[in-house]
């Protein structure tokens, strides 16, 4: 599924790359033309938006999949963390990509991320810089934004997708027990595996033509002045979590710290805690790495939990 | 496993047939590309039903985008007029800077009278700082009548001022703790043009340029206006069209409240004025518009105390004295701006030669001519019907020479109601 959305994100964006133009001024007046004048064009970047959301939430719940039957133990040890590489690159990937309609929807995100990385000590002031590409953000900060959306992201994420699936089959297929302790050793056929992965890419493309022809991508009126925070602003909804801890205080803690302290706990877990049994690998919810389990059900529940109060106090 | 396959297939095809449908049932949209900014524009999409907001302001050349703002390749109702300025009037005061201004517009230069939003924004009609002072300095709040506060911050940047006030803050009635000051802010803030009207259909109109040239009706014969916002810019401004401030009641400074009128006007007289003084024909004939002239209403670009430092036309200004004819000039150039406001209301042809009368400030009664034997024509700006009057020299007039004012010719030209 991941595999197909990123085709499908890959094919879309190539065709919105012929009309985007990626300067202050044009950017979201470029945007509108695909969404609206362009034959299929609104279609197109409709499904480009609906896939981007897809594969987070598909790889979010690849995740927690991959926790939940142990299977990161070793010798996956090392794709568990390809994988987690390429979550935090798909969700700059969609972040860059949502900060490319360089519309006032955005805005209030671009500005409050971009100072975020401010906030960061010793480095921050050089993250910024590196980030914006000048003083305050404007059309350097835009050209980066695309320049690592179509390229500086996009090769990583080629190269970690093809890694992760390469090394799936170096590191013996998905997750199982060892031969002889698993008591199932049917396996289905070359021509069944086609089967079912054609109707599972059939019913998700329904799904997202579905998406998009009936929810369209949010788009707003293209930016004024880029200095000013506009009032009502929501992040986009992968970081509204963050955002309802801005809330809290002090930007570094929340908005820096604490996301960092979690991705870290997500690399521990087949480094430093109990990992599954052999017997148990491949298996829903063993034992054996309870503690992992755990722990990633409480992270999961509160960035749901944060992410459901960021949209309810805005 | 076929079977889900199929049943998995034919929803899909299904789907794709629906993204089709949707694509190919989608309104086609209309481009203009008017020649002032060169940028494509959509807005006719929806909107190719609307008028021609005026003759001066062709379509082709303007385009919606230039004056009212929004987005302007946007095909859905909500983002397209997300971010227009002043909503559906962009005359508002507010906005009307980056709407009707520039220096090859409306706020253009003050030495050619083309700094229109300039003067209005220091008029009285829309600093309201007469009423405001007066109240302030009646109800014990200000201990002079030195105008300080107008409905919003204005300066005077052009000089010389003639009146000498260079500026006014915006009135903050929260600065005030006299409950009256506050009924005041309250009730009887509604008449400058930078504020929403009462409610009322007789009351309506928009703010900012549009609460004059956007009248409710064309016809000044027709006195139920529509209270819809019409797509119009007119000079042809009708007596009705002033009415929606002017003469609807009267302030009742005891409860500080606004009383409404209640009479039913019948007659154009009645309806023209209420019932509390007498007029003269021309008051009652005539629009407001006919005698009183741009820079009374629009301003001089001066801050004024109150509307009667900037009212100056009276009835000898077109009729003279039985001492002294009223003044004219004869149009010799064709640059005369006599010409450019007869050419924006093209009620009568104006042609190089002709004698006009003027204001004492020298500003062009361009509707009126002088006539070969002595008398003078005024054409309606709203009608465009023709009047032939004379002056009071040479007439049976028995007026004191020192008793020149308009009410003065009341005594006896008014008719009684």
């Amino acid at each position: 599924m991941a595999v197909f959305l990123s085709l499908v994100l890959l094919v879309t964006g190539i065709l919105e790359l012929y009309y985007y133009i990626p300067t202050p001024t044009d950017a979201a007046l470029s945007v509108q033309t695909i969404t609206y004048l362009v034959p299929f064009g609104g279609l197109i970047r409709n499904l480009h938006f609906w896939s981007a959301q897809l594969l987070i939430i598909v790889s979010a719940v690849h995740l927690l999949r991959v926790v939940f039957t142990g299977a990161y133990a070793a010798p996956r040890r090392f794709n568990y963390l390809i994988g987690l590489g390429l979550f935090v690159v798909l969700i700059l990937l969609n972040f860059t990509g949502y900060i490319l309609r360089w519309d006032q929807g955005i805005q209030w995100a671009l500005i409050v991320g971009v100072n975020l990385v401010k906030t960061i000590p010793a480095v921050g002031n050089f993250l910024y810089r590196l980030i914006t590409g000048a003083d305050t953000p404007g059309a350097a900060t835009l050209l980066r934004f695309y320049a690592w959306h179509i390229f500086g992201l996009m090769l990583p994420a080629g190269i970690l997708i093809i890694w992760h699936v390469f090394q799936l089959r170096r590191d013996g297929g998905i997750a199982m027990p060892a031969p002889g302790m698993h008591s199932d050793t049917s396996r289905i056929t070359r021509f069944e595996l086609v089967r079912r992965e054609t109707v599972a890419v059939l019913l998700l493309s329904t799904l997202l033509l579905l998406l998009a022809i009936l929810v369209p991508a949010p788009i707003a009126p293209a930016i004024e002045n880029i200095t000013t925070i506009p009032g009502d602003s929501l992040a986009p909804w992968f970081f509204l979590w963050v955002q309802q801890m801005l809330k809290w205080g002090d930007p570094l803690l929340w908005g820096v710290f604490v996301p960092l302290i979690m991705l870290t706990i997500l690399i521990i877990i087949p480094y430093g805690l109990p990992i599954p049994k052999n017997a148990e690998l491949g298996r829903w919810l063993p034992k054996s790495n309870r503690l992992a389990q755990i722990i990633l059900v409480v992270m999961a529940s509160l960035v749901i939990l944060l992410t459901l109060l960021g949209t309810r106090s805005n | 496993m076929h079977r889900f396959f199929l049943f998995t297939s034919i929803p899909f095809l299904l789907v794709i047939l629906f993204a089709w449908l949707t694509e190919s049932l989608r309104q086609q949209p209309i481009e203009l590309i008017p020649t002032l900014s060169g940028k494509s524009e959509y807005c006719l999409t929806c909107h190719s039903d609307l008028p021609e907001i005026s003759a001066s302001h062709p379509m082709e050349v303007f385009g919606c985008v230039l004056c009212h703002g929004g987005e302007r390749l946007a095909l859905d109702a909500d983002l397209a007029h997300a971010s227009m300025r002043g909503g559906k009037n962009p005359s508002d005061l507010a906005v009307v800077e980056q709407s009707c201004g520039g220096s090859d517009c409306h706020s253009g230069s003050s030495q050619a009278e083309r700094d229109h939003i300039q003067r209005v924004m220091t008029s009285i009609q829309a600093t309201y700082t007469g009423a405001i002072t007066n109240i302030l300095f009646t109800f014990g709040e200000q201990s002079d009548l030195l105008p300080r506060f107008g409905a919003l911050t204005v300066q005077d940047t052009s000089l010389p001022s003639k009146t000498g006030i260079r500026s006014l803050e915006a009135f903050n009635p929260s600065q005030h703790i006299n409950p009256i000051i506050q009924q005041f802010a309250q009730n009887c803030l509604t008449c400058h043009i930078s504020a929403k009207a009462r409610e009322g259909a007789d009351f309506h109109r928009q703010t900012g340029c549009a609460a004059c040239h956007s009248p409710a009706s064309q016809s000044p014969y027709n006195t139920s206006l529509d209270d819809k916002p019409k797509h119009t810019l007119s000079n042809a401004i009708p007596y009705n069209q002033c009415n929606t401030c002017h003469n609807r009641g009267n302030y009742d400074l005891r409860l500080m409240e606004f009383v409404e009128r209640a009479d039913q006007p019948a007659t154009r007289l009645e309806n023209y004025y209420q019932p509390i003084a007498q007029f003269t024909l021309c008051e009652y004939t005539l629009d407001c518009i006919d005698c009183h002239t741009a820079v009374e209403v629009m301003g001089d670009g001066d801050i004024h105390a109150t509307q009667k430092d900037i009212q100056y036309v009276q009835c000898r200004t077109c009729h003279g004295t039985l001492a002294e004819l009223p003044l004219t000039k004869t149009l010799l150039d064709a640059d005369d701006r006599a010409f450019r406001l007869a050419l924006l209301n093209p009620m009568m042809d104006l042609a190089i030669g002709d004698t006009i009368l003027i204001t004492e400030n020298g500003e062009p009664l361009w509707n009126t001519r002088v006539l070969p034997g002595g008398s003078y024509e005024l054409y309606g700006k709203a009608t465009g019907q023709r009047l032939v009057f004379r002056p009071v020299m040479g007439s049976g007039c028995k007026q004191n020479e020192w008793e020149q004012d308009s009410q003065s010719c009341h005594t006896c030209h008014a008719l009684e109601r």
